[in-house]
Parts: structure tokens; C-alpha cells; sequence
């Protein structure tokens, strides 16, 4: 088992819900976005990304539609809705809190600093 | 688009098996995908060939891909599981109550059958319609049956005429279900050997009696009973995503509804006449899965003859 691919499993949704609420993104744009912002930490297989937004769209978390960009390509563009936010806003205050836990138990002089 | 990629996509699209509304856009999107990642790597240097493995190894495998696209797209809703089990619900009712007699009740039922059948299958064939549909090839197999108590001069006449259209209508709606999803095809067809395995109980010689009229009589419960499950069964399998799980649960069901009918039949399950229902269930999970293979290496051969002109095989959404 690698534990950074499990890591990413349990948090894709967190993190392309957190990309999103920031602007709307095609499926490249949300890869080249999350390897910037992570500085090159989550790399994964670029394909399993359109599932993970699918499943999310049908989630009704976020929805999508086509447009066409100015090179003539066709782009589907991913929006967060307001479930999204709602269920994000959750998320956010879970993680934080197990990261918070997390750091107490792993770094205990640096977390009473 | 270069043969590896539209192989590469191919192979997505068939083990995806979207229906043809969802298939458009999810292809597209991966095909743009495609394009802009190998756009960034021949502008970094890399030659064409280069370009195309670096980016397919980045993609990632088709089976994985087309594994979480189908668990993605597979689970219907609440309503489609309960749309999807009403003509086993209904076929069962007709038999729990004792309607099956009634014309009346017949006819609304077949009417309902066929009307459904037609709404769903000219509206996207959505997985609910398989169900449906393998009940209206119904009426064809009565039509059947009774040509051959026709008197012997119009039986002779009437029976190769139906016959050889009824098969080849039969063989055509098994292939255009195919290929759509090979385990529409067995979901369409799931309720032949649970049929088979009832008139073998009430017609035990092959032929129908009054004695099988009797005989229907004193099965009808269980008659209902059977359709009954399998009406749950459909329902379960259409809120399923995961595949294997689908695949099993059709087989799992099939022999239990089958034994059933063998055990209320005969009073015991080690008899041949179990084995024949037996077999032709396992023909109904294993021909159409033979079947789609079949297309499918048909059409990898068809892609690898005739994909040399740098054409998408994805259509534009």
C-alpha cells in the first residue's frame, strides 16, 4: 500500500472542490493547477481525474458546461455549486481539525511552541 | 488523431460502455485532454513518438480509467431501479393473483410492455428498458407456440415464414443490445430459463395440457413468487455501480430462482431436468459475453486497417 496514494484518495474531492471555488477550470487546467499549488507533491494518473469530477457532478457538488475557447477547441468547464460550497466548507473544518490533532500527536514541542 | 491515441481511446470507450448522451462528452473530454498534454510536450522537445508514450503513461491505464467512468455513470436512480423491475413486478402479479386468466389483464400488461419498451428504446436506451424489453419479445414466442396448434396444412405454411423472421428479429435486438453492454443482453434475457424452468414444471412431457392448465393453477404462487425476486434482483443491479458485483448478482439469482422452481417441481434438486434450466442459463450470462467480444475484436482489426488518415474517431460535442 503507498499511504501518499491513499492519502490523495481520501482528500481528491476536498481538493478539487477547494480548486474550484476559486474559479471555474477545464480537466487539464485543474492538473497543471493542483501540481503548481502542491508544488509537484500530488502527481497522479491524469486519466482518473474526469471520474473523480464526474462522480462530483453527479453528486450535484459541481456541474459542468461546454464552451469554446478562442483556439476553436471545445473546453468543459467546471463550476462549484452551492452544495459544493456547503460540503467543502465541511470538509475544510475536518481536515483542519485532524491535521491540528494530527500534528499534536506527531510534533508535540513544535505544536506547544 | 495518430493510431495509438485513438487505440488508446478506443479502448476506454468500449470498456466504459456509456450509453451514447453520456458517451459524446466524456470522450471529447478526454480527447482534448490528449491534445493539450501532447501540445505542452512537443513545445518542452519531445518528438511526436516520444510525446505520445510520455503522455499515455501519464493518463494511465484504459482498464482502470474505464473501471471508475463506468462506477461513475452505472448507478441509476431509485426511480430507474423501481421502472426497471415493473415488468417482472407486473408478470408476477399476474400470477400471485390468479390474473393471468383474464384477457383483459393480458392485454394491458402486454400494451404496457410494449409501449414502455418502445418509449425507452427510441429515448436513449437507458439501462432501465432491458427489462422491459425482453418482455415484449413475449408475445412473439406465444405467437409462435400457438402457429403450432394450428391444423397441419396451416401450421406447414404458417412456420417457416414466422419462424425464420421472429429468430432473425430476435438475433438483431440481442445484437444491437450487445452492443450497448453485453450485460443488458443477459438482463434482457435473465427471465428465458426462469421461464423454461416453469413450463418444463407445468408441461412435464413438453406439450400443454389440460392437465398443465391444473398444473398452472397450482403453481401460480410460486410462479409470482419467482418473478417476484427477480424483480428485486433488477432493482439491486440497477442501483449497483461496481460490475463485478452486477455480473454476480445476475448469476447468483438466476440459480437460486431456478432452484426453486426445480425443488416446488420436483421435490428435489439432483434432477436433469434442473441441469437443462441450468445450462441455459449460463448460455444467456456467457453468449452475449462471447458475442461482445466478438464485436469488439472486429472492430480493434477495423481500427488498426483503417485508421491511417489522421482522423478523430471521437465526435465533437
Amino acid at each position: 500500500m503507498e499511504p501518499k496514494r491513499e492519502l490523495f484518495k481520501g482528500s481528491s474531492n476536498s481538493l478539487l472542490l477547494c480548486l474550484l471555488e476559486q474559479q471555474s477550470m477545464y480537466g487539464y487546467q485543474i492538473v497543471k493547477e493542483l501540481e503548481v499549488r502542491s508544488q509537484g507533491y500530488f502527481k497522479f494518473k491524469e486519466g482518473t481525474l474526469y471520474p473523480a469530477l464526474h462522480r462530483l457532478e453527479k453528486s450535484g457538488l459541481i456541474s459542468s458546461q461546454w464552451q469554446l475557447v478562442p483556439n476553436g477547441r471545445q473546453r468543459r468547464y467546471y463550476y462549484i455549486t452551492a452544495k459544493g460550497q456547503t460540503k467543502l466548507a465541511m470538509e475544510r473544518t475536518q481536515w483542519l481539525d485532524f491535521f491540528t490533532a494530527v500534528t499534536l500527536v506527531l510534533q508535540p514541542q513544535k505544536s506547544r511552541i | 488523431m495518430l493510431p495509438d491515441l485513438t487505440q488508446y481511446l478506443e479502448n476506454i470507450r468500449s470498456d466504459a460502455r456509456l450509453g451514447y448522451s453520456d458517451d459524446t462528452g466524456v470522450m471529447s473530454e478526454l480527447e482534448a485532454h490528449i491534445e493539450d498534454k501532447l501540445q505542452e510536450l512537443t513545445e518542452a522537445g519531445l518528438t511526436e513518438e516520444e510525446a505520445v508514450r510520455t503522455c499515455l503513461s501519464q493518463m494511465g491505464n484504459t482498464r482502470s480509467i474505464a473501471r471508475q467512468i463506468y462506477e461513475a455513470y452505472s448507478q441509476g436512480t431509485w426511480k430507474q431501479a423501481i421502472l426497471a423491475s415493473m415488468p417482472h413486478f407486473l408478470f408476477g402479479l399476474l400470477f400471485a393473483l390468479n390474473w393471468w386468466q383474464y384477457p383483459g389483464w393480458l392485454s394491458i400488461v402486454l400494451v404496457l410492455i410494449i409501449a414502455t419498451t418502445a418509449y425507452g428504446w427510441y429515448h436513449g436506451k437507458p439501462a432501465w428498458v432491458f427489462s422491459w424489453l425482453g418482455y415484449s419479445m413475449l408475445p412473439v414466442v406465444v405467437v409462435g407456440l400457438m402457429l403450432l396448434y394450428l391444423p397441419r396444412g396451416w401450421s406447414l405454411l404458417a412456420l417457416p415464414i414466422y419462424f425464420p423472421l421472429a429468430l432473425w428479429w430476435l438475433i438483431h435486438v440481442i445484437i444491437m443490445t450487445t452492443k450497448r453492454d453485453w450485460l443488458f443482453s443477459s438482463l434482457m434475457l435473465l427471465p428465458v430459463p426462469i421461464v423454461i424452468g416453469w413450463f418444463l414444471a407445468i408441461s412435464p412431457s413438453g406439450k400443454f395440457t389440460e392437465d398443465s392448465l391444473e398444473r398452472i393453477y397450482y403453481f401460480a404462487p410460486w410462479i409470482g413468487l419467482s418473478f417476484m425476486a427477480l424483480a428485486l434482483t433488477i432493482s439491486v443491479f440497477i442501483r449497483l455501480r461496481q460490475r463485478w458485483l452486477r455480473v454476480g448478482l445476475l448469476a447468483a439469482s438466476g440459480l437460486a430462482t431456478l432452484s426453486l422452481i426445480v425443488y416446488y417441481a420436483t421435490g428435489r434438486l439432483n434432477s436433469l431436468a434442473f441441469l437443462g434450466p441450468v445450462m441455459v442459463e449460463w448460455g444467456v450470462l456467457l453468449f452475449p459475453l462471447l458475442l461482445e467480444r466478438r464485436f469488439r475484436n472486429s472492430r480493434i482489426r477495423s481500427l488498426r486497417r483503417g485508421n491511417t488518415h489522421g482522423t478523430s474517431i471521437i465526435p465533437t460535442a
